[in-house]
């Protein structure tokens, strides 16, 4: 399929034939002037109207025997072009393209006349804001990749266009703005994306498991986001981006921690307010991980810890509960965990009711059955609902609570010191693109602080993130500045 | 040159490491031997660490190589290797009194009614994997550690204060010159840590002003350790001694717990979880010592004989252990004042910046 295609139409034919068998594409015979030609397409994947306004109705004003320039010339369609091999010919069929291809001339036309059904442009579900921009990425890359456009409307943004998948031909694209993303990255990010050999990429996260640079890390290795404002501010730190077509999820390298605990209306948002709320976030995640863990090796371990009216407190509410803390809160846990993907997988008004029955009745009356104790029902709740101060961390963070959970239970505070310790460390050593998970804390950037739990005023961040090896530093140009120039 | 480390690394180490193994045994052994002038027989030892320091940070400032190549230089690698060889001996005997009053710490405070080893080991897991890691994770831990530690005296010490006796300290230098440096002779395990940088020399980029501060750090992690050993005596007085873990008796009687728990247990578990790092820096430089020595193809080989020869120990003389602490702490002196004070004074003092380049160029 890699050979040139014949000047004999028929020989062309018979071998796109063989090829393109199925029922839904179409071989429209035709005559341009006294030139047989044949249009190749698959016939839900192309505009018809367009079809036939742009390329049938020019062919018919053809007279005579036209060479293949003036023939060109013809068609009025803004997005032609010339193909001469049997590979390139049957990538644009199948990418939606409608392909002529005309007897004595080793040239077929392919005709951009690409029409998909496509979902509207709306807020993502998983990123909702009060004050700021709501629309979302699509599934369409086209659409995507126009939304970038009408954010940054800048020469310098740059769309690299690659297929991914043996099977599925995946448009993707790699897209950053030159002169503020390191191009080192980007090479690096086109090499990697070419020497993935899968079958078909149905999702950006088939991508991003390739991408990773560690096979064996429990922690998120690249970035992702469904807003196109969100992204338009990572790709202006030095990030760069990758579309596939497909996913309404865009992932960005390299990635860092904190990013997942920034908020895009932290930067709508006066800085008093986004900081409080970073910090609100930090301290629920460390409630979600550690303080069911922390609970049960009080009670088993360390009981001089808990103050002696709530001590109290407890042994009321555990007497006659006939589970270990370390169990009971092991299942309760459990519970939390299957109501929580239940509640997600199932339609939205079965989940409210799912919501109601797991929520208040199985857990009240749990409580009241003395299956469970009150407290403990309380912690589970405090730590799921603090999980989902940070969702993107979510998955990641609910598996190490369950490891925490297990290591208080069974090795009490010390034990959780002990992986806590080793979490720091696997943490201050993870690199992804020359880039540390934990910057700007370890190492530390001070320059980065300024936009990491404390969120410093517009003014004061001039500079784009040191961490992330980026060029062109300068983001702000206040007054002053420009009068010293 | 490839440096591992940053100035402000080495600077927050100081900060986040230097004090915290000696917050728990070592009042009462000092508050035993000096009873009120403990403070002083600290401050001679953190003073002859400082001198120790500040011969460092002359190597620091002109050596072009790391510590192994200076020596080899100097010593050849036969050489080299005896003399690494002493230290890595040197630097799991100094572990020693640390890792073992914090397996009685854990197993005491933590666990009063449970089986003992069993959850002290565990520690042993963490140690071997931070020592497959290059120099490079201990700035970084630092990065981040003094903040914790620094967090941790922020609640420990105001919540000790309220309920101390300034007077109890005074008059200063009554116990006399022999009780006091007794007391200083006796701690000396604990202390020799600017022998850590002798390992950092080189590692990092000294640039002019660098030496300040470094040495303003060192103060300021010496003023921690003083100030806390000040509060303890002043809140213990005559029973300091009796207290055999500082660290969790010092805010113990403040009336805050009586309305939270204990709150300061927050500040406690904030210095155990650095405390585990500083416990881990002796096995750290031993791994890399051995890893010179015998030049192992596979990173885990090292850490493993660093971290399994200090396991070892430990269950191996559990029962004797308490002789072994007082062995060390009464006749080992000499050699932690060797090891880490005179050789890398000597070191520091007889390097020659040119014998090191052409040795390097050769």
């Amino acid at each position: 399929m890699r050979m040139k295609l014949a000047e004999k139409l028929n020989d062309n034919l018979s071998k796109l034939k063989k090829v393109l068998s199925s029922d839904d594409v179409t071989f429209l015979d035709m005559k341009v002037g006294d030139t047989s030609a044949v249009l190749i397409f698959i016939n839900d994947l192309v505009n018809k109207d367009t079809l036939g306004e742009l390329v049938l109705k020019p062919a018919a004003t053809v007279k005579g025997k036209p060479d293949f320039k003036e023939l060109f010339g013809v068609f009025n369609s803004p997005e032609k072009k010339e193909l001469s091999t049997q590979k390139d010919t049957l990538e644009e069929i199948l990418s939606g393209s409608a392909v002529m291809i005309i007897d004595s001339f080793s040239t077929a036309i392919s005709f951009g006349l690409k029409h998909f059904e496509k979902r509207a442009i709306t807020e993502p579900p998983t990123s909702t804001v009060i004050k700021g921009p709501r629309e979302g990425f699509v599934e369409s890359l086209p659409v995507n990749v126009s939304l970038m456009r009408r954010k940054l409307k800048s020469p310098d943004l740059i769309f690299k266009n690659l297929t991914v998948g043996r099977v599925s031909r995946t448009p993707v694209s790699i897209c950053y703005i030159r002169g503020i993303a390191d191009e080192k990255l980007v090479e690096k990010l086109q090499k990697k994306l070419d020497s993935i050999d899968i079958d078909a990429v149905l999702d950006s996260s088939y991508i991003s498991k390739f991408l990773g640079e560690h096979d064996i890390s429990v922690f998120k290795q690249i970035g992702n986001t469904e807003k196109p404002d969100i992204l338009a501010a990572k790709i202006l730190e030095g990030r760069v981006a990758i579309f596939v077509d497909g996913s309404p999820i865009a992932l960005t390298v390299p990635y860092i921690l904190l990013e997942d605990f920034q908020s895009a209306s932290d930067y709508y948002n006066s800085s008093y307010s986004a900081t409080v709320a970073r910090i609100i976030r930090l301290l629920s995640v460390i409630l979600a991980l550690l303080l069911p863990a922390f609970f049960v090796s009080s009670e088993l371990f360390h009981l001089q810890l808990i103050p002696l009216s709530f001590l109290l407190t407890i042994v009321n509410s555990i007497k006659g509960i006939p589970l270990s803390p370390s169990y009971e809160m092991f299942f309760t846990l459990l519970i939390f965990e299957i109501l929580n993907e239940a509640s997600v997988r199932m339609p939205k008004y079965v989940g409210m009711v799912v919501s109601i029955v797991g929520g208040l009745v199985l857990g009240e009356t749990a409580v009241n059955a003395g299956i469970i104790s009150a407290p403990t029902l309380m912690i589970i709740a405090l730590s799921g609902i603090c999980l989902y101060t940070v969702p993107e961390l979510e998955q990641t963070f609910s598996v190490i609570r369950i490891l925490f959970l297990i290591i208080g239970g069974s090795f009490g505070g010390y034990g959780i010191l002990i992986v806590l310790a080793m979490f720091f460390v696997h943490l201050i050593t993870f690199e992804n693109y020359h880039t540390p998970l934990l910057a700007p804390f370890s190492p530390l950037v001070k320059d980065d602080l300024k936009d990491a739990f404390y969120k410093g005023f517009l003014s004061e961040m001039q500079s784009r993130p040191e961490s992330l090896r980026n060029k062109n530093k300068r983001r702000i140009r206040l007054m002053h500045d420009k009068k010293g120039d | 040159m490839q440096y591992e480390l940053k100035t402000r690394q080495v600077c927050l180490f100081l900060i986040a490491l230097m004090p915290l193994t000696k917050l728990f045994l070592m009042p009462s052994v000092l508050a035993e031997h000096a009873n009120e002038d403990m403070w002083i027989s600290a401050l001679i030892n953190c003073a002859l660490d400082f001198v120790t320091l500040i011969c460092i940070i002359r190597l620091c400032r002109l050596a072009n190589t790391n510590v192994f190549g200076i020596i080899e230089s100097a010593f050849g690698k036969v050489g080299a290797k005896i003399f690494f060889g002493l230290y890595a001996v040197y630097f799991l005997l100094k572990a020693v009194i640390p890792l073992n009053e914090q397996k009685d710490f854990v197993v005491y405070t933590l666990y009063t009614l449970m089986p003992i080893l069993m959850y002290f080991l565990p520690f042993f897991a963490l140690s071997f994997y931070f020592c497959t890691k290059n120099l490079r994770a201990v700035g970084r831990a630092a990065d981040v550690l003094w903040f914790i530690t620094l967090t941790a005296f922020a609640i420990i010490i105001p919540l000790s204060i309220a309920n101390i006796d300034p007077a109890a300290i005074l008059p200063i230098g009554a116990n006399g010159v022999v009780k006091i440096t007794s007391g200083s002779y006796s701690v000396l395990t604990w202390f020799g840590d600017a022998a850590y940088f002798l390992f950092f020399a080189g590692e990092f980029k000294y640039s002019k002003g660098d030496g300040k501060k470094i040495i303003l750090s060192y103060l300021l992690s010496a003023a921690i350790l003083i100030l806390f050993l000040l509060i303890f005596y002043a809140a213990f007085t005559s029973i300091a001694s009796r207290q055999r873990f500082a660290l969790t008796e010092i805010s113990k009687y403040t009336t805050v717990i009586n309305s939270i728990g204990r709150f300061d247990y927050l500040g406690i578990f904030m210095i155990l979880f650095s405390n585990l790092f500083s416990l881990t820096m002796p096995m750290f430089i031993t791994s890399k010592i051995l890893n010179y020595i015998f030049g192992f193809s596979k990173k885990w080989i090292s850490p493993l004989i660093a971290v399994g020869t200090q396991a070892l120990l430990m269950v191996a003389f559990y029962r004797f252990i308490f002789g072994i602490e007082n062995f060390i702490m009464q006749y080992c002196g000499l050699i932690f004042i060797i090891f880490g004070n005179v050789i890398p004074i000597a070191v520091s003092l007889l390097y020659k910046k040119e014998k090191v380049y052409e040795s390097a160029q050769s």
